[in-house]
Parts: structure tokens; C-alpha cells; sequence
């Protein structure tokens, strides 16, 4: 096990240089530059621009650029963003908690619908409450989630029982602690509803699935003909088998957690990350740009090898030692 | 299991406990009361350092915090005292002296002296700290030489007479104390960045910052020791305070003037008739008032760059399209500026003609006459000039090259994705081919500024109160003399002449003898047709009518110091 754990951070290394790289070639081969913006601003001349460019350094190679990314990013510099003229850092700091408390909310949200529902649906295969949950399922997947998250806009507009966006009111600092923990999770329920209720049509469907092909294999059948009571064999055998993917999911989310809700983002006014990096990759800020792809790859790879992990812990049948010995 | 998953469900129930049991306990938000106006920004600012901003949000949230040497009237455009309470000019017109108000203190209580805007002038010279006013500021490439007699009067000695500097010069003065140091040790460039404490922004303007949360809130409260008062000596401004919230998407935006979270706002041309039924049904208690037309120009220009078109000795035929005269004129003709109007923006636009927008009442020249749009009339020009319809469908040059073009504009803009397809079926009808392609806008902006890969481009630009601003668009040798830039001598007459007219209307300092140069700019543009104007959105302001004396026009709102709730 601690040889495999060696091999898989080794392994990340490559991958780590390999996809930074590659990213960092993709934003400099992009016609333009992050100053590209000004240069349509008639009071800013050629020389104003040279100016800054010298500033910025985007007057140097390609590669001298990347090498000096890269020294920076090893001492823990990740730059300082050309647009907002501060470190990298701060910024993607200030975000990543909102959009870690949202989509972590969002996610949990999503499974704990969606569990329950995919394995109530699988015992009851083609019941009428199959067809109908499916049904809503299909539909929750089908419906753009920026599209619902106008829908509940409109609902808070009509009703007045929720905030229109926004992470906390405009007058958050002079409340008392308690209504700014309210404060938040009123602001939180319809975001964590319209990115949860995407998530949980593709999980009910798998958690089905997963159900079907497992309550139909021997040892079920086995457990069955031991006299096992319906209960028993669900809930103790079919459902431990089922959750290997989800574990897998798990590992993945980790990486997503940080980017893919632009849009929710946009129409809800949540100050996330990944409007943040929608914007840096727009407008060219390459800095900014290297730092949200950096911490993203990071998560995902680290996110695979904790799945990875419970994956032995959960399934006895799983084992590292003997693809280490290869 | 059944006892997890029921622990699941208990956990679900608490927290559904929790949601509903929390309440939020605040006075309810009563704007008027607190005399706090709540506004919108699209977007956060990118810096607090107001010589370092080139973009127009953070210089919004930076306004302000300062005051500036001298101001603007929205209305008359005429420069009005700021922080300079009069100015003199001297006979040989390369001489001005501003007097400054002895009254006007830093939030810190240091008082505001010739000094800092010395200092301010220093700062904006220097090479090292690249910035937008350096270019306005600097008179054939040689920096304003200023001397300072006391601490109230500072002396600006010009290289050669320079009438746009009484618009140019309404610059934020900074504090030297505060930021001379910074400035000495190198470190101007991170001075005032979006992370200082807003404590620490030390301004002389109507508002100081109090709080600022990233891509949520600005908050600003009222200066006390602010020097204006109004005509019964009462401390201006009136509002205690402002807010800002970083709205980024309009119809949240909108959304939040609807719900009366913020109680000033700017509708689209799709939202004005909306807000105007719900004011005369009185489900809003709002005014909605149309504040003028676009201060910015938005034309379609063809490219007549031989650096993009000859290569290798060869000519290809556009270039002599592009340069025609006949065909510039059919393509005028062929701007259908009433479907543009009605289609693009509801009805909510006039027809431009001149470069300079109307609402320049200095500047603007009214006597130009229109291309309408006449199919038949532009057909007939390209007739005459040898472009013939060499089968149904398909017109020629007299070469015998058929007529075909890319048209462009930036993505993202779906009122010009409009523009470009109402032009392009009309081209369509005359037997031209048009292939509309629309570029992501730092892309647009290579090709206009380095490679000048483009042929036919749909480009719009803002405009201020002074077209000398405008300089590095009309002169030949600018970097935004789109159609054929950096020029090292001008290509064509007109050019020259107009490069003639624009150094001298800059050097007549008699305000009243300044307009004519550039009437005549507008003219020959609008005769030799390198750009074709299209049309002007109207502009609109809404508000609630619980507050007094907004005033808002399209340069700015007049008099904002006079802005107040009304009393109940």
C-alpha cells in the first residue's frame, strides 16, 4: 500500500507539469494579450502599453515566462493577477470558501435525495413510482440549471422569501452572529436547489442501475435462498456492492467543486470562483488563469487517490499491493 | 442501515428546522431613512489607485473619494472650479494658473495644497507608472512644466498653446503625504490596490470608502469636513451614505430595482416600456425619463490598409474597393438605419450621422445631411463605377473579381450581432457577398492593431466632452485610425487635412473659435466615408420617487451633491 501511495504522488508530478504547461501554451497562443482590452481605449497610446507590458512581463518568451511561473509557484507565488493587480492568491482565497461551502452543500443535497429516491425506485423496478420519479429525474437532468436559477430568481422576486442573489445582504457586517449564520443560509437555500437538483438526476440514475444489475447477480440470489429477509439483502448486500462507483464520483467531485458553476453564478450574483476564472480566461489574465487550473488539477488528482483509498477500506475484494508489484 | 438512513432524514428535518427557525433580525432596510442610496456596478473594481485605472468601474468607485483640479458640467460641458476655484490664462496662451480653495482638507485633516497636485503631475510623468492620463497630458510628447509660488496656487508652464488641458487636467489630485514615500520607494504600481483597508484611502471627495467585500459591496459614508455647501450653508453632500452591490448580470440587476434593493437604475431599451407601465400602474412608485442619446459613436468601417492587402507586388482587388469613393457611398446607402432602430432597439434609437454624438453640444455638427437608405440609389453607384451584376445574384468589379467581403464585430454583443445581419441581407439583395464572422474581442483587437486581417468591421467607441481625446482615432498615424494606422505620412489628402485641422483646434485657446475645426473634421469624414455611422441608442435613467433632486444626463448626474431622500 505505501509503495502504490509513492508510485501515485510521483505520478502526479509529470502530470501536474505536463497539464500546467499545456495550459499555459493554450492562453499565450490565444491572439492578444490581457492588454489587448486597453488597446481600443483612445487615451491610452502604443507607449503606455509597451510600458506595461515591460511591467507585466508579457514582453518576454513564452518559455521564460512559464520557468519563472513555475520558480514562483514552487516558492508558493502564484503571481499577481494583471486585472486586479493583487496575488493570485488572495483572490482565488476569498472565493474558494463561497464556492466550497456552496457546492459542498450542493452536493450533499444532491445525494441525500438522490440515494434514498434511486433505491426506492430499483426495489420497486417499474412501479408506478419507478415511472414517475424517473420521469421527474429525466426532467430535473433536462432543464438548464442557469434557466432554473432565473425560474427561482423570479420566485424570490414574486414571493419575497428568499434574497435575490447574492451570498449575504448588503448590511451583513451590523447583524448579530446568529442572523449572519441565517443571513448565509438564506442566501444559500436556492442556489444549493438549483445546482443540487442537476446533480441529483445523474446519481438517481446510476444508484438504480447500480441496484438492478446487483440484485440480479448469484450471490444475491444466494443470500435470498439463505433466508435472508428482503431488508437484509438490500440494505447489507446489494447496497455496499452498489457504492463503489459513487466512491469513485466522490474522488472526482473534489476537482469540480471548484469550477463548473459560471453561469449559476452569473444570474445568482455568487461571488464563486468559477465566474472569477470565466472572466480571467476572457480577458487573458494569464496568472489568474494558472492559478485556478493549478489548484483544480491538484484537487482532482488528490481527489482520486482518497477514492482510491476508501475504495480499499469499503471493498475487501480491492487491492493495491498486487498492481504496485507489476 | 435503516437506522442510518433514518438519521439522514432526522439530520434533513433539523436543518429544514434550522432554515425555517433562523430569522434574520435586522431594522428593516428603510434607504430613505438612513439616507443611504443603493446602487449597482457591473463588476468589481480593479483597482482603488485613481491614476492607475483604465477601466470605468473602478473609476466610478473611485469618483468619489476625490475631488478633482477642475470639473466638467454635465450640461453645459463647460469646465467648471473643482478643487481649483478659477484660473487664469496668460496673453501668450502657454501660461495658466489655478487658485485652489484654501478650504478642502484630506480625510486625515491635512489640508489640500498646490503641493499635491504637483505631485500628482510627477507621478502620472513618470515612465515608470503606466497610466491613461500620461498620454492626454503630454503636449507634442513634453510633459506640463508646473511650478508652485505658494500653497495655494500652482503655475503650469505648456510647450505650446493646448486648449483641450482645461478637460484633460480634470485630474484626481492624490495625497503626497501619504503617497509621496510609497511613490519614492518604487511601489506606486501596488499603492492603493483592491486589498488596502478602505480606511486607509485617503481621499478629500464628498464620500469616504468604509467596506469593501469582493464581488459583493462597496460601501461609502458621507465626509463631513466636505468643502461644498449649499445656498443656506447646509453641509453637502445630503446623503449619508452609498452603497454599491457587484451585480454582474443585468437582469439580477434588474431584478434588484424591481424588488427595491437598489433605487437608481439604467434600463436597456427592452426593459424602458416594462418600467413605464408598472410606474403608470403604480405598482412602482418610479419615474422613468429619457436622459439623451449615446455620447459614443457605432459605425461600420472598411479597411484600407495596403500593408494587409498588397503583398508581394499584388494587389489584391478589395483594397481598391475599400478606396472607392462610389462604392463607400453605395455602402452608406445601404445602412438601413429605421430597421436597425425598430428591430435592434425597440424603437429606442435615432439615426447617427455626424462622428461627434449630439449630446457634444460644443462640438457636434449638425449641418451634415444623411445617407438614406436607398437600395436602388446604391445599386446605381456601383453601376456607374463598373461594379455590374455579372448574373442574378452576383455583382463584379470591372476586373471581373465577384464583390465578396468578411464582415466582423465582437462576440457577446447580440445588438450588433443584429447590425451585421440586417447589412449583411441587405449587401445580399445587391448581388454581395458578405460572410459574417464575429471574433472574441481580444482577438478583434490583434487584428485590428497588429495584423489587420479583417475586411468590413462593425466598431464602436465611447466619447467625452473634448474630441481631442479622440486624437489617436482621426490622426493618420494613431494606432485607432482604424481603417489605415500608423500612418508615417497621411495616404490621402483628406487625411493630411484633417491631421492640420486637429493640431489646430487644439492649439485655439478661445473656447468659441474651437468648434469650426472640428465640424469640418466631421464633414470630411462624412464625405470621403471611411467610417459609416449608424445609429444612437436613446439613453434612460429610472428611480424611485423617494429621492430628490437626482438629476441624472448622460454625462454624469448634475449636481449629485444635492441627491436626498425625501423627508416623511
Amino acid at each position: 500500500m505505501t509503495q502504490f501511495l509513492l508510485r501515485r504522488l510521483l505520478n502526479m508530478i509529470p502530470l501536474i507539469l505536463g497539464i500546467t504547461f499545456i495550459s499555459f501554451l493554450a492562453m499565450s497562443l490565444v491572439p492578444g494579450d490581457f492588454l489587448s482590452n486597453l488597446k481600443m481605449n483612445p487615451t491610452i497610446t502604443p507607449e503606455v502599453i509597451k510600458q506595461l507590458q515591460a511591467q507585466f512581463g508579457l514582453d518576454q518568451p513564452l518559455m521564460v515566462r512559464y520557468a519563472k511561473w513555475l520558480w514562483g509557484v514552487l516558492h508558493l507565488n502564484f503571481g499577481i493577477s494583471l486585472s486586479y493587480r493583487v496575488s493570485v492568491t488572495s483572490l482565488i482565497e476569498s472565493r474558494a470558501v463561497n464556492t466550497i461551502i456552496l457546492s459542498a452543500s450542493s452536493m450533499l443535497f444532491s445525494w441525500a435525495i438522490a440515494i434514498p429516491i434511486g433505491i426506492i425506485v430499483a426495489v420497486n423496478q417499474n412501479s408506478v413510482w419507478d415511472r414517475v420519479l424517473s420521469f421527474l429525474a429525466f426532467f430535473g437532468m433536462s432543464v438548464p440549471s442557469f434557466f432554473l436559477a432565473f425560474l427561482m430568481m423570479y420566485l424570490a422576486l414574486k414571493t419575497g422569501w428568499f434574497p435575490i442573489g447574492g451570498t449575504f445582504s448588503v448590511d451583513y457586517a451590523t447583524l448579530d452572529p446568529m442572523s449572519k449564520i441565517a443571513d448565509r443560509i438564506n442566501h444559500l437555500i436556492l442556489p444549493v436547489f438549483v445546482l443540487g437538483i442537476s446533480g441529483t438526476a445523474g446519481l438517481m440514475r446510476l444508484m438504480r442501475s447500480q441496484i438492478l444489475e446487483i440484485k440480479n447477480s448469484e450471490f444475491v440470489r444466494t443470500a435470498r435462498a439463505k433466508g435472508l429477509s428482503e431488508r437484509v439483502v438490500i440494505y447489507k448486500h446489494v447496497l455496499r456492492n452498489a457504492l463503489n462507483p459513487f466512491i469513485t464520483m466522490a474522488g472526482y467531485s473534489l476537482g469540480d467543486l471548484l469550477g463548473g458553476a459560471a453561469l449559476v453564478e452569473a444570474v445568482m450574483n455568487l461571488q464563486g470562483l468559477g465566474l472569477l476564472l470565466l472572466d480571467a480566461v476572457r480577458s487573458l489574465d494569464i496568472y489568474l488563469v494558472m492559478g485556478s487550473v493549478l489548484m483544480g488539477t491538484v484537487l482532482l488528482l488528490i481527489g482520486n487517490l482518497l477514492a482510491d483509498i476508501a475504495l480499499v477500506a469499503v471493498d475487501p475484494r480491492v487491492d493495491y499491493s498486487s498492481v504496485a508489484a507489476e | 442501515m435503516r437506522i442510518r438512513l433514518g438519521l439522514i432524514y432526522l439530520s434533513a428535518a433539523v436543518a429544514a428546522a434550522l432554515v425555517a427557525g433562523c430569522r434574520v433580525n435586522r431594522p428593516a432596510a428603510d434607504h430613505a431613512k438612513q439616507q443611504i442610496l443603493y446602487r449597482a456596478t457591473p463588476s468589481d473594481p480593479r483597482t482603488f489607485n485613481p491614476i492607475l485605472i483604465t477601466d470605468a468601474t473602478s473609476s466610478t468607485l473611485t469618483g468619489d473619494l476625490l475631488e478633482s483640479l477642475i470639473r466638467v458640467n454635465p450640461i453645459t460641458l463647460l469646465p467648471e472650479a473643482g478643487l481649483a476655484e478659477k484660473w487664469e490664462i496668460a496673453p501668450d496662451n502657454k501660461t495658466i494658473t489655478f487658485h485652489l480653495r484654501h478650504d478642502v482638507k484630506w480625510f486625515d485633516g491635512q489640508p489640500v495644497t498646490s503641493h499635491d497636485v504637483q505631485f500628482t503631475l510627477n507621478v502620472i510623468y513618470d515612465p515608470k507608472v503606466p497610466n491613461s492620463f500620461q498620454p492626454i497630458l503630454l503636449i507634442d510628447h513634453k510633459p506640463i512644466v508646473s511650478e508652485t509660488p505658494d500653497d495655494y496656487t500652482i503655475v503650469m508652464h505648456l510647450p505650446k498653446p493646448f486648449a483641450p488641458l482645461l478637460y484633460s487636467i480634470g485630474i484626481p489630485a492624490i495625497p503626497a503625504h501619504i503617497l509621496e514615500p510609497i511613490w519614492k520607494a518604487g511601489n506606486f504600481n501596488h499603492a492603493w490596490g483592491i486589498d488596502t483597508p478602505p480606511d486607509k484611502l485617503i481621499g478629500n471627495g464628498p464620500f469616504h470608502m468604509t467596506r469593501y467585500v469582493q464581488s459583493q459591496v462597496v460601501q461609502y459614508e458621507r465626509n463631513n469636513d466636505y468643502w461644498m455647501k449649499d445656498e443656506h450653508g447646509g453641509q453637502l453632500p445630503r446623503l449619508h451614505g452609498q452603497a454599491y452591490s457587484v451585480v454582474q448580470d443585468r437582469n439580477a440587476e434588474y431584478l434588484r430595482y424591481l424588488s427595491g434593493q437598489i433605487d437608481v437604475y439604467g434600463p436597456r431599451p427592452e426593459e424602458v416600456l416594462d418600467l413605464q407601465q408598472k410606474a403608470e400602474r403604480k405598482e412602482l412608485d418610479i419615474t422613468v425619463r429619457e436622459i439623451g442619446v449615446d455620447t459614443g459613436t457605432l459605425f461600420f468601417t472598411f479597411n484600407r490598409n495596403p500593408r494587409h492587402y498588397v503583398k508581394n507586388g499584388v494587389t489584391n482587388p478589395k483594397l481598391n474597393w475599400f478606396t472607392d469613393l462610389k462604392f463607400a457611398q453605395a455602402m452608406a446607402h445601404m445602412v438601413d438605419k429605421k430597421s436597425i432602430i425598430s428591430l435592434v432597439y425597440h424603437g429606442l434609437a435615432v439615426p447617427a450621422v455626424a462622428d461627434i454624438s449630439p449630446e457634444n453640444k460644443i462640438f457636434h455638427n449638425p449641418d451634415l445631411k444623411d445617407y438614406d437608405y436607398d437600395p436602388k440609389l446604391a445599386a446605381d453607384l456601383l453601376e456607374g463605377a463598373g461594379y455590374h451584376l455579372s448574373k442574378p445574384g452576383v455583382r463584379t468589379d470591372p476586373k471581373g473579381n465577384r464583390l465578396e467581403f468578411d464582415l466582423t464585430t465582437n462576440t457577446g454583443t447580440p445588438d450588433r450581432d443584429q447590425m451585421c445581419a440586417i447589412f449583411k441581407q441587405d449587401l445580399e439583395k445587391l448581388g454581395i457577398k458578405v460572410n459574417y464572422r464575429p471574433l472574441e474581442f481580444t482577438t478583434l483587437v490583434d487584428r485590428i492593431d497588429s495584423s489587420f486581417d479583417w475586411d468590413c468591421l462593425l466598431m464602436g467607441f465611447t466619447g467625452g466632452p473634448e474630441p481631442n481625446d479622440g486624437a489617436n482615432f482621426y490622426r493618420s498615424s494613431g494606432n485607432l485610425h482604424l481603417w489605415n494606422p500608423f500612418q508615417p505620412t497621411p495616404a490621402t489628402p483628406w487625411e493630411a487635412e484633417i491631421d492640420t485641422l486637429l493640431d489646430q483646434g487644439a492649439s485655439e485657446m478661445n473656447m468659441a473659435k474651437r468648434p469650426p475645426y472640428y465640424w469640418k473634421i466631421q464633414q470630411i469624414l462624412h464625405d470621403q466615408l471611411p467610417i459609416i455611422e449608424t445609429v444612437r441608442q436613446k439613453r434612460f435613467a429610472s428611480w424611485k420617487n423617494s429621492i430628490e433632486n437626482y438629476q441624472p444626463k448622460v454625462w454624469g448626474l448634475y449636481k449629485p451633491e444635492w441627491i436626498q431622500f425625501k423627508a416623511d
